[in-house]
């Protein structure tokens, strides 16, 4: 019997004319590990609301056909009832945090539903310890880490012991280690616990194999719905992106079978290996070489040590130089002092000690206002910059502050980030990845020199991704130096020259993308980790299908031989 | 940057307390820094609080507290003998001013403005300590049980406060970096940049609202009466504050009854110890509220007495 059964499921969000949802059939089995995927705006999160019942319950709007959920109208099931049924963590923990404090924030589900006391100390014990939170449980929920925020948020919906588990986008937010971390709890909690999960994920290289099943959405309908194999197959042969990068590189370079993990995709590629083309690794290898510089570097920073005032020191003896024209990712685990160091950069923080020169200028003696015709800082929230009426008005709001003149230059940055068409919107009205643009566009339009952008690639898809990737390095290609933090292996990995690994406050790797990453045993993208040991000078998608075609050739010529 | 001047688990023996025990300490501290005028209870109080934070490792976010308390409180002692002229002794009488007339700074006046700034140093310091050693989880819970729909407002309001504060501060970086001087322009353009700043935190936490909303629906918040969880356990060494505190607090009203916590300082300065039951009335109040202070130091040092409490 389907644990969840969806009819004919038709949505609209209150006052839209296009449906988030249309004509979805879908059933669920008791226990499956369902993986939904898809584009921006496909209907992902749409649909994990249908199943948690929050559409229309919560949100309004207009539905047509049902969603079931053990034989009954998920409509009609009490409230109350369905939390202890159905649980469901959001992208952001930040909100889905209620509480002040780690324990108070794992009853608080329970006492809504208004168990006795002895029953709610029993499980929150029980799913702090399971989840290794119990020694947090006297700490503000504020002041967790953004890994261990989410693992509340999953603590407190697992508290209330649900049979299905509903994640949307979980991961989003998390370092590599910690999102890696958090996928093997939930594949835990479904093979041990034997719960129903269904994840909408758009990172996909850590979880597609764990799925039973994926789910492929775009534009409210599902496209394909099937095995994680099959699906991936599919999808190449159909051009969708949605699928891990090995798999999609297997499918590219025309081998028969799919494989969905490291370990499958290395499996295939032995025995095809053993005469890799050292001239074509030592070719790629050149070309990965950081473009030098012989001018004045854009950005030197000399011994940099910084504790904010409650005593932790969040940089520790940093040493950077970087040149204009460089495109730089800054990678490391959750508070390792990136968005510290970032500041710093844009002059918003001051070091304690040593000494950081922007375009010559000592961020010491310049306040962020002066810096502000030199350096453009994107935040981690777009929402941050945007308050005026319209997109136009949020770019002359940054030129008449720094009393520069138009010129027809926002018109142009604006058609270039493709968003013309917005130009009199109200930017508050737009996506998550136009807002983001908007805000991008709104700090562009000054000129800077030095660009800096702290999580860009959080909550975009893949097309949206590349979109931003290409244009990051028409940026760095204009002259401009731009820095990114991310914890986006396989975009840094894919547009970036050089990467920054950043641990406890200090540098632990600096250099071209290759020899950091490559090396790597947690940072590395998966089609890294895929020729490890193989081939160290592949990265890239773009050079693993080089490679790839050579070992075709090579297999090719040996079948010939014999 | 703000953090030491909050609660932060130290697991220390004052914030080990039921918030019942821990919260009575606090009101009897609080309740006689109002009602008595005695500059030596007033000053015992004190150092019975000075107590109790350095029991709770408090010293340094004290010294935060006090930094701006003492100009408060020397303030307080200046301004009062030049607005209050009585008493009979007179230090000194200075020259008329227009406006002003002729200020006298009476002994009376002087003592009373100091007695007040030691009470606002008092109030100050239990306030510090109140952060210090109370969880605001406990405390609204404590209040719970009463109060459930304020209780759990309060508590929703506690945790937003720090989220928008730090909201606050990364919206003016990025107004910052697009120009924005907030410390340039008349006094009228500042307040616009200023009110930019609350627009954008307004607009984006009406936005995220309908998230935290939404996250809260689904946890079956408002699906009906909502049973209260309550973890913290009443141990012995709560039954000795609470008695402390009591016993403190008891004893604070028989001396007022009996005149002996307030103080004259017009027309002329009593004298501090008018009765004989002064000095162990005065003893018996601050014993009471040194118990917690005195425990603490105990378990710390006394493996027996910290395994029978």
């Amino acid at each position: 019997m389907p644990l969840f059964e969806i009819k004919n499921l038709t949505y609209y969000y209150p006052e839209t004319e296009q449906p988030a949802l249309h004509n979805i059939n879908i059933a669920v089995e008791e226990g499956e590990f369902l993986l939904v995927t898809g584009g921006s705006g496909s209907g992902k999160s749409s649909l994990a609301r249908a199943l948690a019942g929050l559409i229309p319950g919560f949100h309004g709007g207009r539905i047509g056909g049902t969603v079931y959920y053990k034989k009954k109208d998920i409509q009609s099931i009490n409230r109350r009832d369905l939390a202890r049924e159905v649980g469901i963590v959001f992208q952001d923990p930040e909100k889905q945090l209620v509480m002040t404090g780690v324990e108070a924030e794992v009853a608080f589900g329970l006492e809504n539903i208004g168990l006795p006391q002895a029953e709610m100390f029993r499980r929150v014990a029980e799913v702090m310890s399971f989840l290794g939170l119990t020694s947090l449980k006297e700490e503000f929920t504020a002041t967790l880490s953004g890994g261990q925020k989410q693992k509340l948020a999953l603590a407190s919906v697992l508290a209330m012991q649900p049979q299905a588990l509903i994640l949307d986008e979980p991961t989003s937010q998390l370092d590599p280690a910690a999102a890696e971390e958090f996928l093997n709890l939930i594949k835990r909690l479904n093979e041990e616990m034997h719960l129903t999960i269904i994840l909408v994920e758009q990172r996909l290289d850590r979880c597609f194999h764990l799925a039973d099943r994926v789910v492929v959405m775009e534009n409210g309908e599902i496209l394909h719905d099937g095995p994680p194999g099959e699906t991936a197959a599919w999808q190449v042969k159909n051009g969708l992106p949605f699928v891990p990068p090995v798999a999609a590189l297997f499918a590219r370079a025309g081998y028969p079978v799919v494989p969905l993990t490291v370990k499958e995709g290395r499996r295939l590629l032995k025995g095809n290996t053993g005469n890799s083309n050292k001239a074509a690794i030592a070719a790629v290898q050149q070309e990965q070489a950081v473009p030098s510089n012989e001018e004045r570097p854009a950005i030197e920073v000399k011994n940099l040590w910084f504790a904010y005032p409650n005593g932790r020191e969040a940089l520790r003896g940093i040493n950077l130089s970087v040149n204009t024209g460089e495109l730089l990712a800054v990678l490391g685990e959750n508070a390792a002092g990136k968005t510290t160091l970032l500041k710093h950069l844009a002059g918003l923080l001051k070091p304690d000690r040593g000494k950081v020169a922007v375009m010559g200028c000592d961020t010491r003696q310049a306040t962020p206002t002066q810096m502000a015709r030199t350096v453009g800082y994107l935040s981690q929230n777009p929402n941050d910059y945007l308050f005026q009426d319209t997109v136009a008005e949020e770019l002359r709001f940054t030129l008449d502050n720094l009393g520069l003149p138009d010129e027809g230059r926002a018109g142009r940055l604006l058609e270039r980030l493709g968003l013309a068409r917005c130009r009199q919107t109200n930017p508050r009205d737009l996506s998550s990845g136009e807002r983001q643009r908007v805000a991008l566009a709104s700090v562009m339009v000054a000129g800077p020199r030095i660009l800096l952008l702290d999580e860009p690639t959080r909550g975009l898809d893949y097309g949206l991704k590349a979109a931003l990737g290409n244009l990051l390095r028409e940026i760095a290609e204009g002259g401009t130096a731009v820095i990114l933090v991310t914890h986006d292996v396989e975009f840094a990995a894919e547009y970036t020259c050089r990467v920054v690994m950043m641990f406890d406050g200090r540098i632990a790797g600096d250099g071209p993308k290759h020899a950091v990453l490559g090396n790597s045993m947690f940072y590395a993208p998966q089609i890294s980790r895929l020729f490890r040991g193989i081939d160290s000078g592949v990265l890239t998608f773009r050079e693993a299908v080089e490679r790839m075609r050579h070992f075709r050739i090579l297999e090719w010529a040996c079948g010939k031989n014999s | 940057m703000l953090q030491k001047f909050f609660y932060q688990e130290k697991g220390v023996f004052l914030q080990s307390l039921h918030p019942a025990a821990s919260m009575t300490f606090i009101a009897v501290l609080l309740v006689q820094t109002v009602i008595f005028t005695h500059p030596l209870y007033l000053t015992g109080i004190l150092m019975v609080t000075f107590l109790a934070l350095w029991a709770a490792d408090g010293l340094a976010a004290w010294e935060g507290y006090m930094k701006a308390a003492l100009w408060m409180a020397v303030l307080v002692t200046a301004i009062n003998p030049l607005v209050n002229h009585n008493g009979n002794t007179v230090l000194w009488q200075g020259p008329d001013l227009p406006l002003f007339g002729r200020p006298v700074f009476t002994i009376e006046a002087v003592s009373y403005g100091a007695a007040m700034g030691v009470r606002l140093l008092d109030m100050v310091s239990v306030f510090c300590l109140f952060n210090l050693i109370v969880h605001p989880d406990r405390f609204f819970s404590l209040f719970s049980a009463f109060a459930r729909r304020s209780a759990l407002a309060a508590s929703l309001a506690t945790r937003l406060f720090p989220v928008m504060l730090a909201a606050m501060e990364n919206i003016r970086e990025a107004q910052q970096l697009r120009g924005v001087d907030f410390s340039k322009g008349t006094l009228k353009e500042r307040a616009v940049k200023n009110a930019s700043l609350f627009n954008i935190l307004l607009i984006s936490s009406l936005e995220d609202s309908l998230q935290v909303a939404e996250a809260m629906h689904a946890r079956a918040f408002g699906s009906g009466s909502r049973s209260r969880y309550r973890r913290y356990i009443f141990r012995p060494r709560d039954v000795l504050c609470l008695a402390g505190s009591i016993f403190s607090l008891g004893v604070s009203i028989f001396s007022l009854a009996r005149g002996l916590g307030s103080y004259t300082y017009f027309p002329e300065l009593s004298s501090f110890f008018n009765n004989s039951a002064s000095l162990p009335a005065l003893a018996a109040v601050l014993g009471g509220l040194s118990l917690p202070a005195l425990l603490s130091w105990g378990c710390n040092h006394c493996h027996y007495l910290k395994s029978k409490i």
